[in-house]
């Protein structure tokens, strides 16, 4: 039987960098050639959602969302537009197993925290798990609490918080919720675009990867959509599905 | 449609498709061209390096829809056979190939703009509120920017190379959401700016918005 992985983005008609993690994992994932083929699929780039099966000879394919929230999107949208009806569907007579979003996974936590060693977290650091959030839509913030819970029980760094984007806790208080000299924030979030590489270091006035603020240090570390590790995780999400009947 | 290019790959005969020219290289290869502009340079075949290119315009402008007219030019990518030359194509155009191929055979599954609208949701649910003069005008206007040719709007492609669109893409639905809160606000068209993301239909010189609004104004003329 041949076996396909789907790789689904958001995309973006605005910002070109909003696919490129789903492009470089989806490249990882074809030179380990576990699967006979790998696509992706975007909901606003091509090729588009409603159209990632045409013409796939894969019998039976694993679709895994690039999302952080488990929400709207991982919950509706996508299931809509590829025409499941639960984890498990047929679609055109294939079989289709339908991940949650990669955001919620277990192991996503190792690539937070591999974030953070980066940034130079240690046992004495503070780690802020920085998610968007929104206040229109309550279950955009679970998964950054989730993950951020998973690495504060490692008991890897002196304090583990969680702060947000758009909505309370917020970022810009981070230096309020730990006393810790030095705290590393890791921004959970798919791409490198307009929040990571804009919004983020103009509104907290951030000067790089390093900045001192009364005489303590922030840290600024990458994405963590963005880290080659994310491939490992998306397998790990695709071997799981592989057991579904 | 699209038969002729399927036949040149097989024959390793010159062929276009959309914007893009390849032609066969010694036994197996193949060379695929942009559009004639200056000096070409050689890009590896590689998606990366050819999505770095052909994801911008001339003027840098992001090029979110793959078909949209105006793919940079002045570079070529040599293949050395014909499953890499697809993957070059596919690259550039996803799906292309694909949507030629189940054309030829009689199996592509095509959907409509009523259909495509009626199943949105969220942000897009209000594009289903586009009256039929406006999905009709916002047709015309995106997809006379594109080189894929709406089968689902009825068009009947005339050009060698031309690629078969089964569905509204995402960009069109986008601007059909704009379209229909334009239907309410009434905007007036302004002037072109040729640095406005090209698929950022809030900015008053969006040109494609322009020209919607402009035929709209038109009509509303036609018919006082």
């Amino acid at each position: 039987m041949r076996r396909g992985l789907l790789l689904v983005g958001h995309g973006s008609h605005l910002n070109p960098n909003s696919s490129a993690p789903v492009y470089q994992h989806a490249e990882r994932i074809r030179q380990c050639r576990i699967f006979d083929s790998v696509r992706t699929a975007f909901w606003k780039e091509e090729p588009a959602l409603a159209r990632a099966f045409d013409g796939w000879d894969a019998e039976d394919v694993t679709v895994v969302p690039v999302f952080i929230a488990t929400g709207y999107f991982t919950e509706q949208v996508i299931p809509r537009e590829l025409g499941l009806c639960g984890r498990v569907s047929r679609v055109d007579g294939r079989l289709v197993r339908y991940t949650g979003a990669i955001g919620a996974h277990p192991r996503l936590a190792d690539v937070i925290v591999e974030r953070a060693r980066e940034a130079g977290a240690g046992p004495e650091t503070a780690v802020a798990v920085l998610g968007h959030g929104t206040p229109r839509n309550p279950n955009s913030e679970r998964n950054i609490y989730l993950q951020a819970e998973r690495v504060a029980r490692r008991g890897l760094f002196r304090d583990v918080v969680t702060v947000f984007l758009d909505q309370e806790p917020n970022m810009r208080d981070v230096l309020r919720f730990t006393n810790a000299a030095t705290v590393v924030i890791v921004p959970l979030f798919v791409a490198d675009g307009w929040h990571v590489d804009e919004t983020i270091p103009e509104e907290l006035e951030l000067e790089g990867p390093d900045t001192v603020r009364d005489g303590r240090r922030i840290r600024y570390a990458g994405a963590v959509g963005t880290h080659p590790s994310l491939a490992e995780v998306i397998l790990h999400a695709a071997e799981e599905a592989a057991g579904w009947a | 449609m699209g038969v002729e290019v399927l036949d040149a790959i097989a024959a390793r005969r010159p062929f276009r498709l959309g914007e893009l020219r390849a032609e066969p290289e010694g036994d197996r290869g193949w060379v695929v061209r942009g559009p004639d502009n200056g000096e070409p340079r050689e890009v590896p075949a590689e998606a990366s390096a050819i999505r770095a290119l052909v994801r911008f315009d001339a003027r840098g402008r992001y090029r979110p829809l793959s078909g949209a007219r105006g793919l940079p030019g002045g570079w070529f990518v040599r293949c050395r056979d014909a499953a890499e030359l697809e993957w070059v194509l596919e690259t550039v155009y996803p799906l292309a190939l694909v949507h030629l191929r189940q054309h030829a055979e009689g199996s592509l599954r095509v959907v409509g703009l009523d259909a495509a609208l009626a199943r949105q949701s969220g942000r897009y649910a209000v594009a289903a509120e586009l009256s039929p003069e406006g999905r009709r005008r916002a047709t015309s206007v995106v997809c006379s920017a594109c080189v894929r040719v709406p089968l689902w709007a009825g068009a009947r492609p005339a050009e060698p190379g031309a690629i078969p669109c089964p569905e509204p893409c995402s960009v069109l639905i986008s601007f059909c959401r704009e379209a229909a809160l334009w239907e309410r606000e009434r905007p007036a068209p302004a002037t072109d700016d040729p640095a406005a993301p090209f698929a950022d239909f809030e900015v008053e010189g969006n040109p494609l918005r322009n020209a919607y609004l402009r035929a709209q104004t038109v009509e509303a003329r036609g018919r006082a």
